[in-house]
């Protein structure tokens, strides 16, 4: 049933499509994470400012994806533009919910011990307020990679320039070539998971606190959102 | 080591937007003065205005009018980190960052300070030591791994970690159980017997109140000082119905508190080491009429009660058969405490212990009720000025 001398012919593309697929995915996540950060810090301490932002990301991310793509083709035409553009939109919501509930979280009087030993602002919010965050935080880089890197094979649609392992997807289906269609889905699922669990030892790394906290502690597991 | 300073608050109001006097945490026109090295209690029941006070001299809040000095100077012309980096606080919930270590925590200021690794560490582990936290085995927890009274004594040492003039302590013991509490009273008076800061401390707790304070400003809803003077001043003379209230009708029995338990001397109690001989052991224990005797370590600290008669007949004293060894008395433990802590105890006397936690013998509810009499009859005696 699966087509294995095709596997065997297309080897050098299956790679090459990986790293493709991978990479217009940590583009997207990255820019979207730099945005989303830059985003939240700035409502932060602005309500009416967070909840404009809030919303408009949350709009955002009900515009279906295809529709998104083809919308976007008149104004950047079929260029790694037009790929990452919606890819990085859809991330916006992610990371800035799970960003502003890690800052959110950060217990009050944790807050005044910082302001009262004669943290500044900046200092209270770099090295308090954000290394605090950081299990949430990393939580939504979690989120965002494995949807985007779901998202990646969509942008097929766009041509073959495009879509990373969903290439193989829409030639598969065109051809009805089964075994095409499975390399194509199969690895990408691989890529999401294998991140997914790049980035959970990322942050026992970078959060040994957390691991100490008990359950039920005032900042839940990361992902849990 | 950075000499004590005055705190003084002249005439200092705060008011909140919208509202007059008399709504919850606002101040009216407080003025006294904390002597430099005193604790100073701020005392009364919540919405008193008592923790807007404190938390004005590191201008967490900003008064309305008046000024607060430390020293000479008025805090409002210091630099804002520079003022806060030079003051400890400590407050209920503690707020210890949970992402640092215990050691990176108390090294908070001097990091801030810029001073280099190496003196941080030094630091950290000094005041670990004298907050009675082992800093080897402390220094690289974090704080979800201790108890509430590791994390209060871990407060304090972050508090002192670059030997403020002033600190600031907000209901420090209000979340701990209440013989932790009592010990943590005694050890910060201990710590205060060798470090004299100037410290202003927040209560809503009067017994508290009298035992921590040098001096006692007890306020009132709407911010107004009510009474401000001695503990012993406060109990013999309040100033007026709202003092008297609060005070509680038993100022009698809380006048216990102002006495304490050094000032009792102790009778003498048999001890018995562990793992010494058993058939010596129990010919010590009936040459006294008292029904117990005190197992103890090596360094002769108490480990339990044990019976005259449980005592085996030959072989060693092994442990764990007896009674916990409880109450346990410091020195700065106050009688009222003593008191509360015999009447709720299996054996009705009190072991005091010296600052090694070694035995030095024991007190009994007959002896405080002698003490009680004798500083009745003492106090009717007209008083001297002072």
């Amino acid at each position: 049933m699966i087509d294995w001398a095709w596997v065997g012919d297309h080897l050098d593309d299956l790679a090459w499509r990986t790293l493709q697929h991978f990479l217009f995915a940590a583009i997207a996540v990255a820019v979207g994470f730099v945005l989303s950060l830059g985003f939240s810090i700035w409502s932060l301490r602005r309500p009416r400012l967070r909840a404009a932002l809030v919303t408009a990301s949350g709009v955002l991310y009900t515009i279906p994806s295809l529709a998104l793509f083809a919308a976007l083709i008149p104004v950047t035409g079929l260029s790694i533009v037009t790929a990452e553009v919606p890819l990085i939109l859809y991330t916006l919501l992610i990371f800035m919910r799970n960003i502003l509930a890690g800052l959110d979280a950060v217990a009050p009087d944790v807050l005044e011990a910082a302001d009262a030993m004669g943290y500044s602002g900046r200092a209270r919010l770099l090295r308090v307020e954000l290394p605090l965050a950081l299990p949430l935080v990393i939580g939504g880089v979690r989120l965002a990679s494995v949807s985007t890197i779901g998202l990646v094979t969509v942008s097929g649609i766009l041509g073959d320039r495009f879509g990373g392992l969903g290439f193989f997807i829409f030639e598969g289906y065109r051809h009805s070539f089964p075994t095409e269609i499975l390399f194509g889905a199969l690895p990408s699922i691989a890529l999401a998971i294998l991140v997914d669990l790049a980035l959970v030892a990322l942050q026992r790394r970078l959060t040994p606190w957390a691991a100490a906290q008990p359950a039920g502690g005032r900042i839940g597991p990361a992902g849990a959102s | 080591m950075s000499s004590a300073e005055r705190v003084a608050f002249e005439h200092v109001t705060k008011r909140y937007p919208g509202t007059g006097a008399g709504n919850p945490g606002a101040v009216e026109d407080l003025s006294l003065e904390v002597p430099a090295g005193k604790i100073c209690v701020l005392v009364g029941p919540s919405g008193c205005g008592k923790t807007t006070s404190l938390k004005m001299v590191n201008r967490l809040i900003e008064p309305t009018s008046g000024r607060i000095l430390i020293g000479d100077t008025d805090v409002a012309r210091r630099d804002l980190i520079e003022l806060r980096r030079s003051i400890g606080y400590v407050i209920q919930q503690v707020g210890l960052f949970p992402h640092q270590t215990v050691g990176e925590n108390v090294a908070t200021v001097p990091r801030l300070l810029g001073w280099d690794g190496a003196r941080q560490h030094a630091r950290a582990a000094e005041l670990l030591e004298l907050v009675g936290l082992d800093p080897g085995r402390y220094a690289s927890r974090y704080p979800s791994g201790l108890s509430g009274g590791e994390r209060q004594r871990v407060g304090v040492a972050r508090a002192l970690a670059a030997d403020p003039p002033v600190l600031l302590m907000d209901e420090p013991f209000g979340a701990v159980d209440p013989i932790v509490r009592e010990r943590l009273q005694n050890e910060l008076l201990k710590l205060q017997e060798r470090l004299a800061k100037s410290i202003l401390f927040v209560t809503h707790d009067i017994d508290e109140a009298i035992k921590m304070g040098d001096l006692v400003a007890v306020m009132q809803l709407g911010g107004h000082l009510a009474q401000f003077g001695t503990p012993d001043e406060i109990l013999a003379r309040p100033a007026n119905d709202f003092v008297a209230r609060f005070v509680g009708a038993d100022r009698g029995l809380k006048r216990l508190a102002l006495v304490r338990v050094s000032s009792v001397d102790p009778q003498p109690v048999t001890t018995i080491m562990l793992g010494s001989d058993a058939a010596e052991a129990r010919r010590r224990a009936a040459e006294d009429d008292f029904p117990y005797v005190l197992v103890v370590d090596e360094r002769n600290r108490p480990l339990e009660w044990c019976r005259d008669d449980a005592i085996p007949t030959t072989g060693t004293v092994a442990g764990a058969e007896g009674l916990p060894a409880a109450p346990i008395l410091d020195r700065l433990t106050t009688l009222k405490d003593a008191l509360s802590m015999l009447l709720a105890s299996d054996v009705q006397a009190g072991i005091v212990v010296d600052d090694t936690g070694a035995v030095r013998g024991l007190i009994t509810t007959d002896m405080i009720s002698e003490r009680i009499r004798a500083s009745a009859e003492r106090s009717a005696v007209p008083s001297s000025p002072p």
